[in-house]
């Protein structure tokens, strides 16, 4: 029998620092402190009440005992804590994780903290490239000259265009959508003016079949979220989202390496997370997937089952992803108009989803809100965590 | 990596394409390392394996990913199917990229790139 922890926990606290460009002289322990606090304030909850931490690796300091560093820094009083560590995908990995523990009874309050300094720069230098490399990617990929993440998206791209028709315009089209939901997000990095499809790819190619305006821009910034019991959700100040189901898959570390380039592990994780929560995409009002690049999220709508495999083309260039469409996908703007503020940017898919299913998401609340889906996804389809968030229990 | 006592550099070296062996699996491996990743036995075979393949993607990096690459931009970096049965990084070369096509048939050469000599690909057809 598969226990489940569908409508165990809930997220009842929420808070993201408008993601920004100057860091000046902010670390990242300094920028979690500044979300834990707003945080606390939404849950409306003391700092006492937290005893559980889950954080995401940090962006400029060392990794060793990096919970405890935090935890120090922000004087918590813990009975649990650990660093989840799954790239891009850490974030939602978070949640679930923070679920499980509470539902288990090891901690109440589970502090899911998010966020770092990360330069622009970050990808483009030997040094940068290295630190997120395994050896073998080191000693095999490197001497190749690839470039980081963009060359391994690009090469899933390509196949998926050569498999299934996939035409640039298409991908170009969840950019163009992502940017209109952006205009509506006041902390959106980039939310002054709509952006074309004929924009986007008259916008330099920087690893064909990818151009500029399909990639996110690295920024700094930080995002927390709170998962209490039901009993302790219920008994809260603010609307609880319900933790209703959740699935991971993991298949490789380097995209070389994975069995496939056009299908992704989030297939077998939406189908885990689908069947805890007794719910099937038709059920979705809203869709907030890791946006990293555009192919990533043509691909996690078809591998979470929202359109069949290789109709992703097709599929976004006939659905209106706006808040105001048919099916609203990631309606702040996705990473792609938000920044990307290191691993904070995977818990802006959550933030968002948070803030639809409790009707505070302003000019972009979409009308209907009862279920959301929400993915990470780390590496390049390396590592994918998904999770179903419902407004009623 | 040259000189380091790794078969497969050595072997890159002498323009010679090599790769790990499982005997009880029946299988290449690559990348090279100790163990077969499938039942974790060792030690490994090294084996000479030609380097003929097909392009299984590819992707044409316009913006050079480090400054020791300035020179040779835009290259073609692919994600190369080798006939032994297993997938590797590498570049394609001499050929225009838009003559290149998905599984199109691909054999190996050695160059020199970025200060390095390193295993690439060019097309494979009208030898």
């Amino acid at each position: 029998m598969i226990m489940s922890i569908t409508n165990k926990t809930a997220i009842t606290g929420m808070a993201e620092l408008q993601p920004f460009i100057r860091a000046d002289d902010r670390r990242t322990l300094d920028l979690l402190a500044e979300v834990t606090a707003l945080a606390l304030d939404d849950a409306g909850i003391n700092k006492g009440d937290i005893d559980g931490l889950l954080v995401t690796p940090p962006s400029e300091d060392t990794y060793f005992m990096w919970p405890a560093q935090v935890a120090e820094y922000l004087q918590l009083d813990l009975s649990y804590m650990n660093m989840v560590e799954l790239g891009g995908a850490s974030a939602v990995g978070a949640v679930m994780r923070a679920a499980v523990m509470v539902e288990a009874g090891l901690c109440n309050y589970c502090l899911c903290l998010s966020g770092g300094i990360w330069d622009s720069q970050v990808f483009n230098t030997r040094e940068g490239k290295t630190a997120v490399m395994s050896r073998a990617e080191i000693d095999y990929e490197l001497p190749y000259g690839p470039m980081g993440f963009n060359s391994g998206y690009a090469l899933a791209a390509r196949r998926h265009m050569a498999e299934f028709g996939t035409k640039p315009a298409q991908l170009a089209k969840i950019a163009v959508d992502q940017r209109y939901n952006a205009l509506a997000n006041p902390l959106a990095l980039f939310n002054q003016k709509p952006l074309t499809i004929e924009e986007v790819l008259h916008s330099p190619v920087i690893v064909d079949p990818i151009h500029l305006l399909e990639i996110v821009r690295p920024c700094h910034g930080a995002a927390a979220v709170i998962v209490p019991s039901a009993a302790r959700a219920l008994n809260g100040t603010r609307p609880p989202v319900w933790i209703r189901g959740a699935g991971e898959a993991y298949t490789h570390n380097s995209i070389v390496y994975a069995p496939v380039l056009t299908a992704t592990p989030i297939k077998k994780a939406a189908g885990k997370a689908f069947a805890m929560a007794g719910l099937t995409p038709a059920d979705v009002d809203l869709v907030s997937v890791y946006d990293c690049y555009t192919i990533a999220v043509l691909m996690a709508l078809e591998d979470a089952g929202f359109c069949a495999k290789g109709e992703g083309g097709d599929f976004v260039e006939n659905t209106d992803l706006t808040y105001r469409g048919q099916l609203p996908c990631n309606t702040h703007g996705g990473q792609l108009s938000c920044g990307q503020p290191s691993y904070a940017g995977g818990m802006s898919q959550v933030t968002e989803a948070v803030r639809q299913l409790r009707g505070e998401a302003g000019d972009r609340q979409i009308k209907k809100n009862r279920f959301a889906f929400v993915s990470g996804n780390g590496g390049v389809f390396s590592t994918e965590s998904c999770l179903l968030l419902g407004r009623d229990r | 990596m040259q000189g380091t006592g790794n078969p497969y550099w050595d072997c890159v070296e002498g323009e010679e394409f090599c790769l790990p062996y499982c005997p009880l699996c029946q299988k290449f491996v690559f990348y090279p390392r100790k163990l077969c990743p499938n039942c974790f036995k060792s030690p490994l075979e090294w084996k000479v394996v030609p380097g003929r393949g097909k392009v299984y993607s590819y992707t044409q990096v316009r913006v050079s990913a480090l400054p020791e690459f300035d020179s040779i931009t835009p290259y073609v970096l692919a994600l190369i199917e080798l006939d032994v049965g297993v997938k590797m990084l590498s570049h394609l070369v001499d050929c225009p990229s838009e003559k290149i096509t998905i599984n199109m048939p691909v054999e190996m050469v050695f160059r020199e790139i970025a200060g390095q000599k390193l295993p690439v690909f060019r097309p494979g057809e009208g030898l």
